[in-house]
């Protein structure tokens, strides 16, 4: 498969990621692009493989396209009269920037169970006092992305 | 998920004891924004085809993001 084919799909995940807050089945990139379900499979695992997003183990489903969550999470981020899921703290920041939206973000303090809200108006994060932890290194970070 | 909101440094540290943890990176809501600015405002451009371990360390260092923690 062409290098330009594989971008264009893992475009097409995001777009589709954004518009409707769920990751494309790997036979809905098969139709799009007129591919066969092998081929659309060939490229969701050579775009695992790039770090490009992240299949749930043993699946061609897409679990994590960072920020997104393919699955609904603890990390809320209103934006576009939709609800998006994150995969962490960052990630629910970095929705809002990649959707280049203004957004409100849900969560709980971890500790608390809290709630915790901030907004993004003017696509600036209004100001607040609340702290985000990074447990585990920058070099471990891809050895476990669901962990990390 | 190991990127966690807390309230206060308070509630921070008794988490960090409950989970026997390291207390490791911390960052504020302002710098987690600019963070997020410099890593996810092109990901969704067709021309983002991810990042090298270089172009990593530069957005790091570019933060001021310097100790061991963030090192490759």
């Amino acid at each position: 498969m062409n290098e330009t084919l594989i971008w264009e799909i893992r475009a097409f995940v995001y777009r589709h990621l954004a518009e409707t807050i769920h990751p494309p089945h790997v036979d809905e990139a098969a139709l799009h692009f007129a591919l066969t379900h092998e081929q659309a499979v060939s490229a969701y695992e050579e775009l695992h493989r790039r770090h490009a997003f992240f299949l749930k183990p043993g699946t061609h489903d897409i679990l994590i396209a960072n920020p997104f969550s393919g699955v609904e999470t603890a990390f809320k981020v209103y934006a576009n009269n939709k609800t998006y899921f994150a995969n962490c703290a960052w990630d629910s920041l970095g929705i809002p920037v990649a959707l280049h939206v203004d957004a409100e973000v849900e969560a709980s303090c971890a500790h608390s169970g809290e709630p915790i809200r901030l907004n993004i108006v003017n696509q600036q994060v209004q100001d607040s006092d609340v702290l985000v932890h990074f447990l585990i290194p920058f070099q471990n970070w891809y050895n476990d992305l669901a962990f990390t | 998920m190991n990127m966690l909101f807390f309230q206060s440094e308070e509630t921070l540290n008794e988490w960090l004891v409950s989970q026997k943890a390291e207390h490791r990176a911390v960052l504020s809501i302002p710098q987690l924004w600019r963070l997020s600015k410099r890593w996810y405002q092109d990901r969704m451009s067709l021309g983002y085809h991810g990042r090298t371990i270089e172009q990593v360390q530069a957005i790091f260092k570019d933060l001021g993001l310097t100790s061991e923690f963030w090192q490759a």
